[in-house]
């Protein structure tokens, strides 16, 4: 029978694909050293395990995690994300950001925010906002300015159109350098778009054609390589122009 | 008059001028009269013979005298069901040394978590949802919930699961330890009986 069992010298795991079970850093070999563990990881007395199939990265100097990319999304603090008002309190917007619980964003959360200003939302209104506080087992907390205070681009966003994906493509959107698909359209189109690290993607231009082709080709691109993905824009550009 | 009947929350037992208001009855200051507010038999207590004031007293008992009811300044053990940034909710399972036998909510208020620097409380480094606390009932507060108090040494988290899900061992006033993993939670912790 075959058990995990942690093999020292063994070509460690990471950049590579791990499945729940596997015992990916044995502490016992490795003493007087302070790992950081992120998402997807377990310690199990002296060895840590995987709870998430993905890849598992490390980053300098002692961070460990397992990135991959599902439609679900767990809130954490310090993401950026794209969420829809619910309901309107007194003292909080209810908004609802694809995690298991609804977010609340406090009404004075905005840069010169007072009580004698405070934004009227309608139900359904698409914010940026950022998630300030994520404990397990308590409601999200929100704040529409970032960690100086300041507006930067956060709040309610007009027209346009959003779809949602998997965090692994919005992760991948976001990452620099940029990302291939908005490279090259960007080349051609002019078009502005907010990503969300919860799924959710809103892209806006001045023809709508333009965001029906903005938003097919993002959503055709999650499995593509770089290459693949410049050949498939080239592909559409071509048949509308 | 003085006959034990069977009364209804509101029926009226006397006029305040008359009849003292004992347990399970209440005065109403509009019309001075004496309301039941129980469903039960009413009983009329003679006053003691050297007293000031010589009216009786009406009792109504209800149909569970015996019952745990959380009354200011019991101790009530209560598990946590809900967390928030300036209160946790928690359901009120024994008074004292009896179990409850119907449900009652409590309230713990960021100001009553402890006794000191109580604008500086971290709820969610308290409590957790599905921890068994320790409090003292302050007042019976609102229609929804008692307001409960952990700010003494003794109340407190007493019994509290890790993440992994394990049984947590208390290590010091503030902090918990999972025995599986050596995780240390945050927990407003309560005196350990020795």
């Amino acid at each position: 029978m075959a058990i995990a069992e942690p093999t020292n010298n063994s070509p460690s795991y990471i950049d590579k694909l791990v499945v729940p079970g596997d015992v990916v850093l044995d502490l016992s070999s490795m003493s007087n050293q302070t790992i950081k563990l992120g998402g997807g990881l377990r310690q199990d007395c002296d060895s840590i395990t995987a709870m998430k199939a993905g890849m598992l990265r490390f980053s300098k100097p002692n961070k460990y995690w397992v990135e991959s990319s599902q439609k679900r999304y767990v809130p954490s603090a310090g993401d950026a994300v794209l969420g829809i008002v619910v309901d309107t309190k007194a003292e909080n917007f209810l908004i609802d950001i694809k995690g298991p619980a609804l977010a609340y964003l406090p009404v004075l959360a905005f840069e010169g925010g007072t009580r004698r200003n405070i934004p009227k939302f309608e139900v359904g209104t698409l914010i940026y906002v950022r998630v300030v506080k994520a404990n397990i087992g308590m409601n999200p907390d929100l704040s529409c300015m970032d960690a100086s205070g300041k507006a930067a681009e956060f709040g309610p966003l007009k027209d346009g159109y959003m779809f949602e994906t998997s965090t692994g493509l919005s992760r991948m959107l976001l990452s620099s350098p940029a990302c291939p698909v908005l490279e090259a359209l960007g080349k051609k189109l002019s078009f502005e778009i907010a990503v969300g690290l919860n799924g959710r993607v809103w892209v806006n231009a001045a023809a709508p054609s333009t965001v029906i082709l903005v938003s097919n080709a993002i959503m055709n691109s999650e499995t593509l390589t770089s290459v693949q993905q410049k050949l498939m824009v080239d592909k559409l550009l071509q048949r509308t122009q | 008059m003085e006959e034990s009947r069977l009364v209804t929350p509101g029926e009226v037992l006397g006029k305040a001028s008359q009849v003292k208001a004992g347990k399970g009855a209440y005065v109403s200051q509009r019309n001075s009269t004496v309301y039941a507010s129980l469903t039960g038999r009413s009983c009329f207590i003679s006053p003691p013979p050297n007293s000031i004031d010589q009216r009786p007293t009406v009792e109504v008992t209800g149909h569970n005298p015996h019952a745990a009811v959380p009354q200011p300044s019991s101790i009530v053990i209560a598990r946590v069901t809900k967390v928030m940034p300036k209160m946790a909710s928690a359901d009120i399972m024994c008074v004292g040394p009896k179990s409850v036998r119907e449900k009652f909510t409590g309230i713990i208020r960021q100001q009553d978590v402890r006794a000191t620097e109580i604008d500086k409380v971290e709820m969610h480094s308290s409590f957790r949802p599905g921890d068994i606390v320790k409090a003292q009932v302050l007042s019976l507060g609102d229609a929804r919930a008692y307001h409960l108090s952990t700010a003494k040494n003794e109340f407190g988290v007493i019994s509290a699961e890790s993440a992994s899900g394990a049984t947590m061992v208390p290590i010091s006033w503030t902090e918990m330890q999972c025995p599986l993993t050596g995780q240390t939670e945050p927990r407003k912790v309560a005196k350990v009986e020795t």
